[in-house]
């Protein structure tokens, strides 16, 4: 009869093998069906080639050219969050799986960090194929020099997006079957709110200023700074930035947690976390 | 007699695309309460609205023309028939066959499932109109975008739109059949599909800027001329400098040409994949994935 994990090395070692086996998971899984890999490299840089050259039959500088590439780059990650974090639970529960996460004694969040670290890696290769092709294809100017700068403020910003995305993970799992179409009112709201294709300070100071709840919405626009420097038209200032995305990382954890145990409780007490359709 | 059938064929076919128009709108419409189903159907119209409005007047400031945006806004709008209308008709294939598992039911009914579907894609036509509709009066109302509204505008816009659509229907048929004959999570080649006809349409910018193959390609779309035909009437103004030399009236002709070009080989290619599944015993598949 084997004992239960006591130490804190033995809990440790047993939760970083939850969160090494959900991303594997994720990552052979990106790769596996052909198809995905089109709809998710080719079709998204048919949409930025779309808004790149929005700018072009409109005869702006380059440098807005620029924008959509990294704006078309960086939707991958959020399609990524909202398809594949913010529902993911709703989808296990429709599969039956969910009940096999909470029946394990692993911590949640580990489980909900294999699945983010997964994505990020399987969305990265995306992200890459798509700024590649746009960045070569459209000639648009790109520093090379300055990739360093925004490589950390990148980082720092998938960490916050992909804390909103646990959160998510707990709120679509009780909105249940409306979780389908709530993910498909948050793609398109989104890409304005958080200027994907335009410097975010055209929405003007209180509706940007909202939008930089989503971490992607300030990321974009430091990342947009650090290359283009004015030319970027940035909302805020660089140097407010890192600190935000920072405070935003840590805050997404923690209502991450929260929202996670307040969850498993009420799906326990209402019954439904083993219901499926509902 | 023969005529007897034919007239009782067309009730049949009638009545089931009533019914399945019916099945789409529960199905579309039932997970929500009226307004935040109104909010469903504007979100997506709206924003990309007001995206393409930002890019242009705001961002680019003065260097750019109202006419531009105001051709571009247009394209947009309706392109939303494409993308919803599309995918929807494809995606209720999965839906019925996967999630609900009511297909393999729809054909041991004596009914034919291509009228079934057709009644799905009126479904979408109509979600699709709200919110065409409301971006459409956002424009005017609220960005300033001059729309002709007499009474012999709307007679035209009537007629350009449902030629157009009638294409995007069948269109959308063809896309049906695929989705019988493949596993659901290729509909992702679907919806890229719709991305693919955004892009190659010039639905918002000037088919003038894409790459000459690009653009080779562009001309063989009916999309293009549809959407072309629409600014036309809507602003009277040509977008194309290549288009620009193709009058009114042949602009037309081409539409009703590869509106019934589409027809044709969405039919036969929807009756091949059909015959196809039916052999295959797919009918009643489930990818789980």
């Amino acid at each position: 009869m084997s004992r239960e994990p006591r130490t804190f090395a033995e809990v440790l070692r047993m939760n970083l093998g939850a969160v090494t086996a959900r991303a594997s998971v994720r990552i052979v899984a990106a790769f596996r069906e052909r198809s995905w890999l089109i709809g998710e490299t080719v079709f998204p840089f048919l949409s930025m080639s779309t808004f790149v050259l929005v700018y072009r039959g409109l005869h702006a500088p380059p440098a807005f050219e620029a924008f959509a590439v990294l704006g078309g780059a960086m939707i991958a990650y959020w399609n990524n969050v909202l398809w594949s974090m913010a529902s993911q639970f709703f989808w296990e529960k429709e599969q039956g799986q969910l009940q096999l996460y909470l029946i394990t004694p692993v911590s949640r969040m580990s489980i909900l960090l294999g699945m983010a670290l997964g994505g990020m890696l399987a969305t990265t290769t995306r992200a890459l194929v798509i700024l590649a092709a746009g960045l070569w294809l459209f000639h648009v100017p790109f520093p090379l020099d300055r990739v360093p700068g925004a490589l950390g403020l990148f980082l720092l910003t998938l960490g916050a997006l992909y804390g909103l995305g646990m959160i998510l993970s707990s709120v679509f799992l009780l909105w249940g079957r409306e979780a389908w179409n709530t993910v498909t009112l948050f793609q398109e709201p989104v890409y304005l709110a958080s200027g994907f294709y335009f410097p975010v300070r055209a929405l003007g100071t209180l509706v940007a200023s909202v939008a930089g709840l989503i971490p992607i919405t300030l990321g974009l626009d430091g990342i947009r700074q650090i290359f283009y420097g004015d030319a970027a038209r940035g909302f805020l200032p660089l140097a407010w930035i890192v600190p935000i995305q920072a405070a935003l990382l840590v805050v997404y954890l923690f209502l991450a947690h929260r929202a996670l145990l307040t969850m498993e409780n009420l799906g326990k007490r209402e019954g439904r976390l083993t219901i499926r359709g509902g | 007699m023969a005529a007897d059938g034919a007239g009782i064929g067309a009730k049949r076919a009638w009545e089931t695309m009533r019914a399945g128009a019916w099945i789409g709108w529960q199905v579309e419409a039932n997970w929500a309460d009226p307004f935040l189903f109104l909010v469903f159907a504007i979100a997506k119209p709206l924003s990309t609205t007001l995206i393409l409005y930002l890019m242009a007047k705001v961002v680019s400031g003065g260097a750019v023309t109202p006419a531009a945006f105001h051709q571009l806004f247009i394209g947009n709008t309706f392109f939303l028939y494409v993308t919803e209308v599309l995918i929807g008709i494809s995606w209720a294939v999965f839906r019925d066959r996967e999630d609900y598992e009511t297909m393999k039911y729809i054909y041991v009914a004596p009914i034919r499932f291509l009228h079934y579907l057709l009644g799905r894609g009126l479904t979408k036509v109509a979600t699709a109109s709200i919110g065409i509709a409301f971006a459409l009066s956002f424009g005017a109302l609220v960005l300033g975008v001059p729309l002709r509204h007499d009474p012999a505008t709307l007679a035209k816009l009537l007629g350009v739109t449902v030629a157009g659509l009638i294409g995007v229907m069948w269109l959308g048929v063809s896309l049906a059949g695929i989705s019988l004959v493949v596993a659901r999570h290729s509909i992702t080649l679907n919806e890229g599909l719709s991305g693919v006809f955004y892009l190659l349409c010039g639905a918002v910018f000037p088919i003038d800027v894409l790459p000459s193959f690009a653009q080779r390609i562009a001309l063989v779309l009916p999309f293009t001329y549809w959407l072309e035909l629409l600014r036309r009437v809507l602003t009277g103004e040509s977008y194309s400098e290549i288009l620009r030399r193709v009058d009114d009236m042949t602009l037309g002709a081409i539409l009703v040409a590869t509106t019934i070009a589409t027809m044709i080989g969405g039919y036969l290619w929807f009756s091949w994949c059909e015959r196809t599944a039916r052999a295959r015993g797919l009918i009643d598949w489930k990818s789980n994935y």
